[in-house]
C-alpha cells in the first residue's frame, strides 16, 4: 500500500513540477474544444445571391431585395468570377441557377436558398393559373346564363303552344342537381416536434458529446503513454525493476496519481463545455463528469500498455494516428450504420464509441442512470483488461521474480 | 561464508550474437569484485542477468543463496549505465521516492537521505531540480540512490564514469567503507587504476570470463606489469597455439 503511495505521490509531483505537461493536460483540451466549438457552432452563413433579367419577369416577388440582388448579366458574371456572391439566378424562362461552385457546403446553401424561392415561384404560378381558371369558368358562366335565358323562352313559346309535349320532355329530363359550392381548401402548415433536443440544437451541440470524448482521450494518452514510456527509457523502470515494489503496485500508482489530475481535468472539462460553451445539455452534469472520468482511464490505461511496444517518444505518438483517428470516425461523429458489419465490430472495440453513447443520451436525451450504466461498465471494463494486460507486460522486464 | 550472489553456466545471446557463453561467477561477502573488459564484452548484459532483469537463455542465478525473490531486491543496490533518475523531480525527491519503494519512512527516510547526500557530495543540491544538474552530479545522485536503503549487495555500472579523479577517489573511499560495514560490490569499469583497489577482478572477453582472480596475483600469473596487459597476454597466448 505504501509502495503505490509512493508511486501516486512522484507522479502527481511530477505533474506539477512540469507546468507544461499539466498545462497539456488541463488546457489544451479547453483549447481546442473552443476553436471547434466556433466552427461547428457558429450560425451558418447566408449565402450570396443575385438575379438577372429580372425586369419582365413574374417571378419578382419570389426574389426579396433582402436575400438577391439586383444585377445586369455581365455584372453578375463578373461578381461570380470574383466570389463576391455565390451564385446568380437568371429569371428568363425557364429559370436557370449558375453557381460559384468551389465550396459544396456553399453549394449547399445556395441550393437551399434557391429551392425556397422556387417554391414560391410555384405559388406564383399557381395563382395566376387559378386566376385564369376562374376568368375562363367565368367565361363560360356567362354563355351559360344566356342558353338558359333562350332556353326559357323556348319553354315559354313551348307552354304556350305544346303544353303535352313539354311535360312529356321535362319528365324525361335527368334531375340536375345544384353543385355544391367548392369547399376553399385548409391552408397546410407543417407542425414540428422534436423528440429531443430542439431546432436550436447546431451542429456542435451534436458532435460535442463526440468531441469531448476525443480530445479527452487524446491528451490523456499522449500525456501518459509519454510519461510511462520515459521510465522505460531512462532506465528507471529498470530501477523499479530491481526494487522490492510489485507490478500491480506501478500500474496502480500510475492510475492513482494521474488519475488525481483526470479527476480535475475532467471537472474543469466538464464545467467549461456547460457553462462557458453553453454546450446543448438536458442531462445531469454529475454524470457527465462521471462518464469523462471513466474514458480518461481506459485511455491512460490503455496508453501506458502501448507504450510497452514504443521504443521512443517518436514511435509512442505513431500509435496516434493508429489509435485515435479510427475512434474520430467510428465514434459516433459520423454514421455509422451502413458501413460493413467488420467496421462496425471494429467501432465497437473504441472506447470513445461508448463515451460518445453515454454522453449523447445523458446531454441530449437527457436520460439518467439507466441510460449510461451499460457504456460506463464497458468503459471500466476496458480500463481493467487493460490493466491487468499491463501488469503482465511488466513481468517480461522482470523475468526472473514473478 | 556466504555468496550474496551466484551465477552458473549463463548463456545469452541476442538475435544472432552470442553476448554470453558459459559464464559462471560467484561473489563472495564483503568484497569488491571487479567486472572489466571492452565495450560490448557483455559487462552490463552480465550484471543485468544477475539482478534479474534480463532472463538467461540458460543458467543458475541465486541471490542470497535462493532462487530471487522481491524481497531479495530489499537488500540490494542497483547503479544502471544510465543514470535513470526523474528529471522533473529534485535530488531530494528522488532520493526521497526510491528510498519510499524501498520500504524506507518517517524520520530514519530523512536522515539516511541526507547522509548518502553527504557521502556523494550532494547535500548542497537537493533541492535543485535533476534537469538542472551536470552529467557529474546526475551520476552522484544515481550512486546514492542505489545507497540510500543501505543494501548489503550493490551492483555498480560503471558508477565513476564521467567524473572527476577528487570525486572518483572519494567515491572509492565510500565502497571501501561500505565494504568495511560488510556489503559486497560487483563494480564495471574501464579504469585501471579502480581495478587495482578491487579484491579480485573478472576479465570478461566475447561473452566469457578469461581470467578471473586478486589483480596482484594476476598480473605475476601472467607477468605483466598491469591488469590491462593481461587481455593482450592471454589473446597472444590464444595466438600461439
Ligand atoms: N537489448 C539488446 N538487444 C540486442 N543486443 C544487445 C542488447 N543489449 C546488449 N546487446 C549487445 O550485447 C553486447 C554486450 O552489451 P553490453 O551492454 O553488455 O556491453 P558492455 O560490456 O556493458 O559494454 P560497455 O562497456 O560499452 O558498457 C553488445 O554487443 C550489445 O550490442
Ligand atoms: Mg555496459
Amino acid at each position: 500500500m505504501r509502495n503505490l503511495f509512493a508511486m501516486a505521490r512522484r507522479i502527481i509531483r511530477q505533474i506539477v513540477r512540469d507546468r507544461r505537461t499539466l498545462a497539456l493536460l488541463i488546457i489544451a483540451p479547453l483549447l481546442i474544444l473552443t476553436l471547434v466549438w466556433y466552427i461547428f457552432g457558429a450560425k451558418t452563413a447566408e449565402p450570396k445571391l443575385a438575379i438577372i433579367h429580372y425586369e419582365s419577369s413574374d417571378y419578382l416577388s419570389a426574389f426579396k431585395k433582402d436575400d438577391y440582388q439586383r444585377m445586369s448579366a455581365l455584372q453578375a458574371r463578373q461578381a461570380l468570377a470574383d466570389k463576391e456572391i455565390d451564385a446568380y439566378i437568371d429569371l428568363k424562362n425557364p429559370v436557370s441557377v449558375h453557381l460559384e461552385g468551389s465550396d459544396p457546403s456553399r453549394n449547399g446553401l445556395v441550393m437551399n436558398k434557391v429551392q425556397q424561392s422556387m417554391q414560391k415561384i410555384q405559388q406564383i404560378n399557381v395563382t395566376s393559373m387559378k386566376n385564369q381558371l376562374t376568368d375562363v369558368i367565368k367565361a363560360e358562366q356567362k354563355g351559360m346564363m344566356v342558353q338558359q335565358q333562350t332556353i326559357r323562352q323556348m319553354t315559354e313559346a313551348m307552354q304556350r303552344y305544346a303544353p303535352g309535349a313539354l311535360a312529356q320532355i321535362m319528365q324525361q329530363a335527368p334531375k340536375t342537381s345544384q353543385p355544391e359550392e367548392p369547399k376553399t381548401p385548409e391552408k397546410v402548415s407543417l407542425d414540428v416536434s422534436y423528440l429531443h433536443g430542439n431546432d436550436d440544437l447546431n451542429t456542435f451541440d451534436a458532435f460535442g458529446p463526440a468531441m469531448v470524448g476525443i480530445f479527452v482521450f487524446l491528451f490523456i494518452f499522449m500525456i501518459g503513454g509519454v510519461s510511462f514510456l520515459r521510465e522505460r527509457t531512462t532506465g528507471t523502470l529498470d530501477r523499479l525493476m530491481a526494487s522490492p515494489i510489485k507490478n500491480y503496485q506501478i500500474i496502480g500508482g500510475y492510475m492513482i496519481g494521474f488519475g488525481l489530475f483526470v479527476i480535475v481535468q475532467s471537472f474543469v472539462l466538464t464545467c467549461y463545455i456547460a457553462y462557458v460553451l453553453n454546450i446543448y445539455n438536458v442531462g445531469n452534469l454529475l454524470d457527465v463528469l462521471i462518464i469523462v472520468f471513466i474514458l480518461s482511464f481506459s485511455a491512460l490505461s490503455l496508453s501506458i500498455l502501448l507504450s510497452t511496444f514504443a521504443s521512443n517518444e517518436l514511435q509512442m505518438f505513431q500509435f496516434i494516428p493508429l489509435v485515435i483517428v479510427p475512434q474520430v470516425f467510428l465514434s459516433g461523429l459520423f454514421p455509422i450504420d451502413t458501413l460493413p458489419g467488420w467496421v462496425r465490430a471494429v467501432g465497437n472495440l473504441m472506447p470513445i464509441h461508448y463515451s460518445t453513447e453515454a454522453l449523447r443520451n445523458i446531454m441530449i436525451r437527457g436520460t439518467g442512470f439507466s441510460g449510461w450504466w451499460f457504456d460506463a461498465a464497458i468503459l471500466i471494463l476496458f480500463s481493467v483488461v487493460f490493466m491487468i494486460i499491463n501488469i503482465f507486460a511488466i513481468r517480461r522486464s522482470r523475468p526472473v521474480t514473478d | 561464508m556466504s555468496y550474496p550472489i551466484k551465477g552458473e553456466h549463463l548463456h545469452k545471446h541476442f538475435k544472432k550474437q552470442v553476448v554470453l557463453d558459459d559464464v559462471s561467477l560467484t561473489l563472495q561477502e564483503g568484497e569488491i569484485y571487479g567486472l572489466i573488459g571492452p565495450s560490448g564484452s557483455g559487462k552490463t548484459t552480465l550484471v543485468r542477468i544477475l539482478l534479474g532483469l534480463e532472463k538467461a537463455d540458460s543458467g543458475k542465478i541465486e541471490l542470497f543463496e535462493r532462487r530471487p525473490t522481491l524481497n531479495a531486491f530489499r537488500s540490494l543496490g542497483y547503479m544502471a549505465q544510465s543514470d535513470a533518475l526523474y528529471n522533473e523531480l529534485s535530488a531530494y525527491q528522488n532520493l526521497e521516492f526510491f528510498a519510499s519503494i524501498q520500504g524506507m519512512h518517517g524520520k530514519e527516510k530523512k536522515q539516511r537521505i541526507l547522509e548518502v547526500a553527504k557521502a556523494v557530495d550532494l547535500d548542497q543540491h537537493l533541492q535543485k531540480n535533476v534537469s538542472n544538474f551536470s552529467g557529474g552530479m546526475k551520476r552522484r545522485l544515481s550512486l546514492a540512490a542505489a545507497l540510500v536503503h543501505s543494501p548489503r549487495l550493490y551492483l555498480l555500472d560503471e558508477p565513476t564514469v564521467g567524473l572527476d579523479p577528487v570525486i572518483r577517489r572519494k567515491l572509492w573511499t565510500l565502497f571501501h567503507y561500505l565494504k568495511g560495514k560488510g556489503a559486497t560490490i560487483i563494480v564495471t569499469t574501464h579504469v585501471m587504476d579502480e581495478v587495482a583497489q578491487c579484491d579480485r577482478v573478472g576479465l570478461l572477453s566475447t561473452g566469457r570470463i578469461i581470467a578471473e582472480g586478486a589483480p596482484k596475483a594476476l598480473t605475476a600469473q601472467y607477468g605483466v606489469s598491469t591488469v590491462e596487459d593481461i587481455f593482450i597476454a592471454i589473446e597472444k597466448e590464444a595466438d600461439g597455439n
